[in-house]
């Protein structure tokens, strides 16, 4: 058979498969649930949100002050008189006499008077809303535009400040060129119905309902606003997108990840191997339907949202990506609760990676690490360059290929059905990789391929530690980027350790760690020369990528790691690794912050 | 129904759960949540309340103006935190490209007394964080202007609103509705899923794996190690949501009626397994049993919260002790169905029991 012929077989069986186990039993009450989940939905849209009422006590000593809060079920009001109310003050949050507004002086006091000046300036909209004249009631309109603008990775770095300090009274200087704009024109051109319908719409908003319609976007009559509608723009729209595209992906791809783990309880797989079919072709074979079906939701989803289509190139990486590692987890997992608890753990790894980058969208460079970036530049219009797509999805292709190559490579019986804890399997699946003829070659080529996840880990952190103060997030980068680099360049050599004891010896030890910088020094150099050259001239990229100025002091620093840790197993056996990498943890720090202070001084 | 059965098998759940090491994900999961945290607290309560950034916010902005001569240059120089400047309306937009300007305004010369509105445009940086506390500021001041303008316009009017004084609220950022009215009741919350979530895992693995007939070979019944699961996760759940009101305690964040509230989420926290494992006893695959939770696990929550005095809103009044002893009577409730639930899971255990030793 040849390769293409048994994928096909095998996508067709796996597709056929989770149709007749799923289809019979679920679909009848899925179909049920999803009449429910519609009934629900208009249920609660016609309740509302019942989540924070009666939050906040508060006294009143009118009727008509009470209608100011009575649509608002965060407040639980009593009427009283004067007196009575003034008494048992303290059993409220506020109280109001005479039209005087008391609030305790507490943190709940304090909220609970800002909800009530909202609710007063709601109250008082509605009351002008009615007005015969309605520009006597609201005379001043605004007319919000935005202007785009980027700063580059290099503004932080230099101490600009990005909200424009302005201690002087000269008027700044723009230094490009000025652009000629037309003046707005002063006239309304919007009807007075429109305004009066839009004002009735905005009546009340509480601050759960602005996410209800961030997709569907705004018409002209809601791009002008009385100066109490005005609110903030959310800099953090990207985390409705992460529900709308990332969520339903993620969870397709459990059923991969589902279906992968189902093959290895009660060697149910058993049947699968002993075909002619590759391990290659399985592993691809089963994942493709679930590649298609992603796709086709990505797509669904673009279709619906009225998004460019462009914008699922970078959803591809992502897709892949999440099976990569669907396949790996569904592979190493040892029972079903693991299953659940290290998804988990990855899914929320894998969101803040893809989101946190996204809130910097427009903003700064940074941002384009994540894939889900140029989505959001893809529904804004923008559109991405060849360039910035390399630049962001890369990391995410190569893992997946890695992955996926570790996942064929390990698709045997004897890795499949093994009944050891989850580390000690990952072990066996990198010691699998290394191959017993050439075991050079292969630590080599392992501690090159380590090189995207090592990026990928330091671009966590460079997002983690990006909002702490400049000194304290230089140390802490330094610190974990060294550890994390120590730790990808001593995995190899602890599985080989592990399975093959005899293995360490002080020689092998020596050429083991020589080969290892060197693939390290290789994949380092490949990979960045490809894609990161803005953030390498950042002082962040300094200190991730520090090891690329001279070559063989950073040769020289990697062997001599993987020869702390080495020496360490050598020496006190398989328990001193933790020791050992943090030694060469500190040795690496230390080289770095010793560069660094170079440079910085 | 032996309790000793129950507490064997549920000992045994709990104890393959730490033998695993499943916990120390859990445990990473939160730590990492934590390394964050500061960044998530300002981020998501921008997200719930995006004028509370401003309280974050020391630095002085420059704003370019440009257009007529209006009241409005009086209500920005009444600022200290804003500077304006005069410019032409290109210039200021070029500045604010650069980011010299955090905003522009453009006035128009209609005078305060006409017959249409004064439209005022507000040009900022799009999708930026400085945008948001900016507008803000901005805001107050417009709001001044319009509150001048009205006065001018007073005797077009018709009708008033009920005047209230307001005290001066000191500004600043607040937490408060945030914490205890959305993110104290969801963390309490997450342990009941997460155990739910558990306990389809614990009994489709004994229906996938084939381990049954040797379970039910011992003196244990089938409904018994149902049941031992079921309080193996159970446990988890007010440990666990302990855990989290802890920390949040260690933070400052005080909440009141904590034993209330674990009692409110072990209460739905046991609903939520009940039912995650009828879906499991039904299923005995996990993945239907998964998906087909996930999909009522939506449904409930949904019309959970749609609902006046619900278990959730209930853990925000005690949480902020405003709830009055109307909760009681809720739990009762809540305690009723679970119980109801409990009956109907030991009723299809006894009879899954009964037929002959499940064979696939």
């Amino acid at each position: 058979m040849s390769l293409a012929s048994s994928i096909r077989t095998i996508a067709v069986w796996e597709m056929n498969r989770s149709m007749t186990t799923m289809g019979r039993h679920v679909l009848p009450l899925a179909a049920g649930l999803l009449v429910l989940l519609m009934l629900v939905t208009a249920f609660a849209a016609q309740s509302g949100v019942h989540m924070q009422d009666g939050m906040y006590r508060i006294g009143i000593d009118d009727p008509d002050v009470a209608r100011v809060v009575a649509s608002d079920n965060r407040f639980a009001a009593y009427l009283d008189d004067g007196p009575a109310l003034w008494e048992n003050r303290f059993a409220y949050d506020i109280v109001i006499l005479r039209g005087e507004v008391y609030a305790a002086d507490t943190d709940k006091g304090r909220a609970a008077l800002k909800t009530l000046e909202r609710d007063y300036e709601g109250y008082v909209s509605h009351v002008a809303a009615g007005e015969p004249d309605l520009f006597a009631a609201y005379p001043l309109w605004i007319d919000l535009q935005y202007v785009k603008s980027e700063i580059d990775f290099l503004a932080t770095q230099s101490g600009q400040q990005v909200g424009a300090p302005a201690d002087v009274r000269v008027p700044p200087a723009p230094s490009g060129p000025v652009e000629a704009v037309t003046l707005p024109p002063s006239a309304m051109p919007v009807s007075e119905d429109d305004l009066r319908e839009h004002l009735a719409e905005a009546g009340s908003d509480h601050p759960l309902e602005r996410y209800t319609g961030i997709i569907s976007g705004g018409s002209v009559t809601d791009r002008f606003r009385t100066p109490s509608e005005l609110s903030p723009p959310l800099p953090f729209d990207a985390i409705i997108l992460v529900f709308v595209f990332i969520f339903p992906l993620y969870f397709t791809s459990q059923f991969f990840m589902m279906s992968v783990m189902n093959e290895r309880v009660g060697r149910a797989g058993e049947a699968l191997l002993s075909t002619p079919a590759r391990p290659s072709a399985i592993v691809i074979g089963k994942a493709l339907p679930y590649f298609t079906i992603m796709l086709l939701i990505a797509a669904a989803i673009t279709l619906f949202a009225g998004a460019p289509a462009t914008i699922l190139l970078p959803l591809i990486p992502v897709i892949l990506f999440f099976l990569a590692n669907a396949l790996i987890i569904g592979m190493a997992a040892r029972s079903f609760k693991e299953l659940s608890f290290v998804s988990i753990f990855f899914s929320t790894l894998a969101t803040s990676y893809l989101f946190f980058p996204t809130v910097f969208a427009n903003t700064h460079v940074i941002s384009i690490i994540s894939p889900l970036t140029l989505v959001v530049l893809g529904i804004q219009g923008d559109g991405f360059t060849v360039a910035e797509y390399v630049y962001s999805t890369v990391l995410f292709f190569a893992t997946s290929i890695i992955l996926f190559y570790a996942g064929i490579v390990n698709f045997r019986e004897e890795r499949l059905f093994s009944e050891k804890s989850l580390t000690s399997r990952l072990a066996d699946f990198i010691s699998g990789g290394i191959g017993r003829d050439h075991p050079h070659l292969s630590l080599f080529l392992l501690a090159a391929f380590t090189i995207p996840f090592v990026f990928m880990t330091q671009m966590l952190t460079l997002v983690l530690f990006f909002n702490i103060p400049m000194p304290l997030s230089l140390v802490l980068l330094t610190v974990s980027a060294a550890f994390i680099e120590e730790f990808a360049k001593s995995i190899g050599l602890y599985a080989v350790a592990r399975e093959r004891p005899g293995f360490l010896t002080p020689k092998n030890l020596l050429l083991g760690a020589t080969v290892i910088g060197l693939g390290f020094l290789a994949g380092e150099k490949l990979l960045l020369f490809a894609t990161l050259a803005q953030i390498t001239e950042s002082i962040f990229g300094s200190v991730l990528f520090l090891s690329l100025q001279v070559l063989w002091m950073p040769l020289l620093l990697h062997i001599a790691g993987v020869l702390i840790t080495g020496g360490f197993l050598l020496l006190w056996g398989r328990r001193a690794y933790g020791p050992g990498l943090i030694a060469a943890s500190v040795v690496h720090s230390l080289y770095n912050l010793h560069f660094l202070m170079g440079a910085l001084l | 129904m032996n309790a000793r059965h129950i507490g064997i098998v549920a000992k045994k759940e709990l104890f393959g759960l730490s033998s695993e090491k499943t916990i120390v994900f859990a445990i990473l999961l939160q730590v990492f949540i934590a390394m964050f945290s500061s960044f998530l607290m300002v981020g998501l309560t921008a997200m719930y309340d995006p004028e509370a950034i401003e309280g974050y916010s020391t630095v002085t902005y420059g704003v370019g103006y440009a257009g007529a001569d209006s009241p409005l240059i009086d209500e920005f120089e009444k600022r200290d935190d804003l500077v304006l400047y005069r410019m032409d309306l290109a210039g200021a937009l070029a500045a604010l490209r650069d980011r010299a300007v955090a905003a522009v305004v453009y006035v128009p010369d209609t005078p305060p007394d006409a017959e249409e509105p004064v439209t005022v445009t507000l040009y900022l940086i799009q999708n930026d964080l400085q945008s948001s506390v900016i507008n803000v500021k901005v805001k107050e001041v417009l709001q001044g202007y319009e509150r001048e303008l009205r006065e001018v316009r007073a005797d077009r009017m018709t009708s008033f609103p009920v005047g209230l004084n307001f005290p001066e609220s000191g500004g600043g950022e607040n937490f408060f509705e945030f914490v205890y009215g959305l993110l104290i009741p969801l963390l309490v919350l997450l342990p009941a899923i997460v155990s739910a979530a558990l306990i389809i895992d614990l009994i489709t693995e004994e229906y996938q794996r084939q381990t049954l007939e040797t379970l039910i070979s011992t003196p244990v019944t089938f409904a018994e190690m149902v049941w031992g699961k079921i309080v193996a996760c159970e446990v988890l759940v007010p440990v666990q949501a302990g855990v989290w009101l802890l920390l949040l305690g260690a933070n400052g964040i005080a909440v009141d009626n904590a034993a209330a509230i674990l009692l409110h989420a072990s209460a739905g926290g046991l609903f939520l397994i009940l039912l995650g494992a009828l879906v499991a006893l039904y299923y005995r695959e996990r993945t239907s049993a998964q998906f087909i939770f996930s999909t009522a696990l939506v449904v409930v929550f949904l019309l959970v919260m749609a609902v006046p005095y619900n278990p959730l809103n209930l853990m925000v009044r005690l949480a902020v002790n405003t709830a009055g002893p109307a909760h009681w009577l809720i739990l009762a409730l809540v305690a009723g169905a679970t119980a109801l639930l409990g009956w109907a899971t030991t009723a299809y255990a006894r009879r899954i029991g009964e037929a002959a030793p499940p064979v696939r």
